[in-house]
């Protein structure tokens, strides 16, 4: 019977739930779904994690390269993040080059990486103008259940956090790198950016991380990303429903909280994670 | 290369810093470097039904070989097409950009589209197709991390995503790969073991993978890279048999916990036959 | 026959399989039978290699080109080898639009899996300067009609592309500075020859019924399920295998396959070689290119 209903009327049916301040999945129109967190199961990337939040799961692999810093900036290095949202993690997408909502996710990762200053370019430089470090961030989704922009973020900056290069040094007579397999040094993490997303139903209601379900039911959505020193990174918010000043004020607290738990979380997983 | 304008570009060219480092050279011995005998397989892990949006899907880990296969449909053919009463398989395999010790491109190389048809020839005996007419089913594989034998691993996934969910079968397919180097078989090489050179002078050296319905004793993937001499080539067809039997029982076990997790209420016995479907031949 | 290409009558296909049974197949081979093999090696003068190969209605063009590259970084000591397959749409209808591509794929991928083993051909013959400049021999396949078994066809043809190619010799010469130079020679006669003796030829061997056939025609092709494509060298060695098609073997039948594909491999092998010498010898009077 209930499904019945929810098949034929699902606005209706997401109402009825909410006017109980209640979701369908048994949350709290506040609650966030549980996150878990695998560091490092990837070996052959520099740096890896997992990260499941409720069903949704992405997993990042960060590949470290060397190449030649550009003219313009011979002292940075270069962060390259992309996400891939593959056939295989929802039937909504098929094969084939990258879907639009792709592209949108992966600007908004480039976007927070920038702006966030998570790392700092000019620690991947090796030789001013001649070689330094590419880092390829590719997050992959395995299983779309909505909020894939939180849980992108947070693989991401788990990833970065255990990532380690090898060093290289530069050979003077030949001009060219030489490896040092056994002597690896982590990444100096500046900021830690952590994204919290929220749906508006009906212009009134605020849900925090919605499912795959909610979002496609939702009028607007929301994107607050903010870094340790309570500062708000990226905004993201792609059209929909207008907020007033007091509920945007409403997010920002909401996602300062939240930011906080997940910075505590990646840094109990990676201290349980022997290195 | 033409630029893809669809993901956040990179500098224009770069290189793997393995590249000038110093290769950590295998030591020769009659032990594998993980302790294993020659015709052992390594630990596998098997759980069906990881993806939630999928109609069907699995997991496999083989040591550090990780390989994730969805399923969906059965669904409406894509493209329009001539009608017909049989249904039609779709495979579709990627390595995950950083699933190797050199980087991966996000486009589908020509060792993925190999790769994907393989599978495919390997999954399609096991398959009633004419249970879903005008329609067809997608199976997506993704490699995240390669540590030899994906291909095994990835028709064995691929398999028990279609059996998670739902998709009428004749039987299971088991996949399994043997490394010939000289006299040497080693049964579910690591990628250390694939890639050594060892043997490649001599005269028998090469790789072979075997699909495997296990319970119909047919075979149903085979290919064979490198230069064996004919009995070589025979008897590492019949290891990775072997192999493909060690594999059976997981891909069993690991049905019966999904399908049960599924329907509480039914017994171990007939939940196994609703996955595994008619187990008979045509 | 173009229009009912991919069609078999349940009557003709009783007909086809029976006649396998006992060992007659439509055409009066037995089933470890080829068909006619023509073989014409430099037939177009603007590559460094080519031949043109007819095995019953197939009919295959291979052209290698060598050129100038640079190494793979993980193999520097090691010139390359490239392949390139095109199904036009003249070779068959069921080619026509993109429905060539994934039959291309296909040979394409069977080519690179017997070529990719060392012992295949000796790639360190094509090195200039290691981590430098090495040949890359591009080998353009072009299937000009397909009349079934062309992988067979096509492996044949590129042995004997390969058989007749020429690659110019060059000198690498230092200056003072240490700066290498690549120096051509000038002699047009002055050419380098490829060892092709451990090329491998693919077999294939279509199961139809209880027993398997060699080169199969394309009616006997749609009668079979499964074929095994077997890399054999002119010593029997099995350089290369696969299993293509939508059904399933049992392990006792691959046995034999492989066995029957050793003893019509090395076969084929040894009389394409013969072939290959005979014509270098008798510089005949090359006729037209469609002749």
């Amino acid at each position: 019977m209930a499904a019945d209903f929810k098949t034929a009327q699902p606005v209706e049916y997401y109402r009825r739930f909410l006017k109980e301040d209640v979701r369908p999945d048994g949350r709290e129109l506040g609650e966030i779904r549980h996150t878990t967190l695998n560091i490092g199961s990837i070996t052959t990337a520099e740096g890896s994690a997992l990260v499941k939040l409720g069903n949704t799961t992405v997993i990042c692999g960060i590949k470290a390269e060397l190449c030649n810093p550009t003219a313009e900036e011979p002292k940075k290095g270069f962060v390259v993040p992309n996400v891939d949202l593959p056939p295989l993690c929802s039937p909504r997408f098929r094969p084939g080059p990258p879907s639009e909502q792709a592209q949108v996710v992966s600007q908004l990762m480039a976007d927070i990486i920038e702006n966030s200053g998570v790392v700092a370019l000019e620690d991947l430089c090796i030789v001013e103008g001649k070689l330094c470090w590419v880092l390829y961030c590719d997050m992959m989704c395995l299983d779309y259940d909505g909020n894939v922009v939180d849980t992108c973020v947070i693989s991401l900056l788990a990833a970065l956090k255990n990532v380690l290069l090898p060093e290289v040094t530069v050979n003077e007579e030949t001009g060219s790198p030489v490896t040092d397999v056994e002597k690896k040094l982590p990444l100096n993490i500046r900021k830690c950016p952590v994204a919290t997303t929220f749906g508006v139903f009906d212009d009134h209601y605020l849900f925090t991380d919605p499912t795959n379900e909610e979002e496609c039911l939702a009028t607007g959505v929301l994107t607050v990303v903010t870094t340790e020193d309570n500062k708000i990174c990226c905004m993201h918010k792609p059209g929909g429903t207008a907020l007033s000043e007091s509920r945007l004020q409403d997010c920002i607290n909401r996602a300062l909280t939240r930011a906080e738990e997940v910075r505590k979380l990646i840094d109990e997983t990676i201290n349980s994670v022997e290195r | 290369m033409p630029t893809d304008s669809r993901r956040v570009p990179g500098p224009q060219d770069s290189r793997s810093p393995h590249w000038y480092g110093k290769h950590a050279t295998r030591q020769e011995g009659d032990t594998r470097p993980d302790g294993r005998g020659d015709h052992d397989l390594r630990p596998v892990y098997l759980h069906a039904g990881v993806v939630s949006q999928a109609t069907g899907s699995a997991y496999i880990e083989m040591g550090q070989t990780k390989v994730i296969a969805a399923v969906y449909g059965p669904r409406e053919i894509a493209r329009r097409e001539e009608f017909t009463m049989k249904g039609r398989l779709c495979c579709e395999l990627k390595f995950a950009t950083f699933a190797c010790r050199r980087r991966r491109q996000h486009i589908q190389d020509n060792q993925e589209k190999d790769g994907a048809l393989i599978v495919l020839q390997a999954l399609e005996p096991a398959v009633c197709l004419d249970r879903f007419p005008k329609s067809q089913v997608d199976v997506y594989i993704t490699v995240l991390q390669d540590d030899g034998s994906a291909l095994a691993a990835a028709i064995t996934c691929a398999a028990a995503g279609l059996a998670d969910a739902g998709v009428m079968m004749y039987d299971i397919v088991a996949g399994c790969s043997v490394r010939q180097c000289g006299e040497r078989q080693l049964l579910d090489p690591s990628v250390g073991e694939e890639l050594s050179q060892e043997g490649e002078s001599a005269e028998d050296h090469g790789m072979v993978t075997v699909g495997l319905l296990p319970s119909l004793n047919q075979v149903s993937a085979l290919t064979l890279d490198g230069h064996l001499q004919q009995q070589t080539a025979v008897q590492a067809v019949k290891t990775c048999i072997g192999g493909c039997q060690g594999i059976y029982p997981i891909l069993k076990d690991c049905l019966v916990t999904s399908t049960r997790k599924k329907i509480p209420a039914l017994d171990p016995k007939s939940s196994h036959a609703s996955t595994e479907g008619q187990n008979g031949q045509t | 026959m173009s229009s009912t290409l991919g069609v078999l009558s349940d009557a003709e296909r009783l007909f086809i399989v029976h006649g396998v049974q006992d060992d007659l197949r439509s055409d009066g081979r037995a089933c470890e039978d080829y068909r006619h093999v023509q073989v014409e090696t430099d037939v177009v003068s603007n590559t460094s290699g080519s031949a043109r190969l007819r095995l019953g209605n197939t009919d295959i063009l291979v052209g290698v080109k060598a050129e100038m590259g640079e190494p793979d970084p993980g193999r520097p000591k090691e010139g390359k080898l490239e392949f390139f397959v095109d199904c036009s749409a003249n070779a068959s209808p069921e080619f026509e639009g993109r429905g060539g591509e994934e039959l291309a794929i296909e040979v394409s991928n069977a080519l690179q899996r017997i070529f990719n083993s060392r012992s295949t051909l000796d790639l360190t013959a094509l090195c200039i300067i290691p981590e430098g400049q090495c040949w890359v021999l591009y080998v353009d396949v072009l299937v000009l009609e397909c009349g079934g078994n062309l992988f067979d066809a096509v492996s044949l043809a590129v042995k004997a592309a390969l058989f007749n190619t020429r690659i110019p010799t060059v000198v690498v010469t230092a200056d003072d500075e240490g700066q290498q130079e690549i120096e051509l020679s000038d002699d047009p006669y002055d050419v380098k020859r490829l060892d092709v003796d451990n090329v491998p030829l693919i077999v294939t061997l279509s199961k139809i019924g209880h027993r398997h056939v060699v080169d199969a025609s394309w009616e006997e092709e749609l009668c079979s399920l499964a074929r095994l494509t077997v890399g054999v060298t002119q010593k029997g060695t099995i350089a290369g295998l696969n299993k293509e098609g939508s059904g399933s073997l049992d392990p006792e039948s691959i046995y034999e396959m492989i066995e029957s594909g050793k003893k019509v491999g090395m076969v084929l092998n040894s009389r394409l070689k013969e072939a290959l010498e005979k014509e270098e010898n008798s510089k005949r009077e090359k006729i037209g290119f469609l002749g």
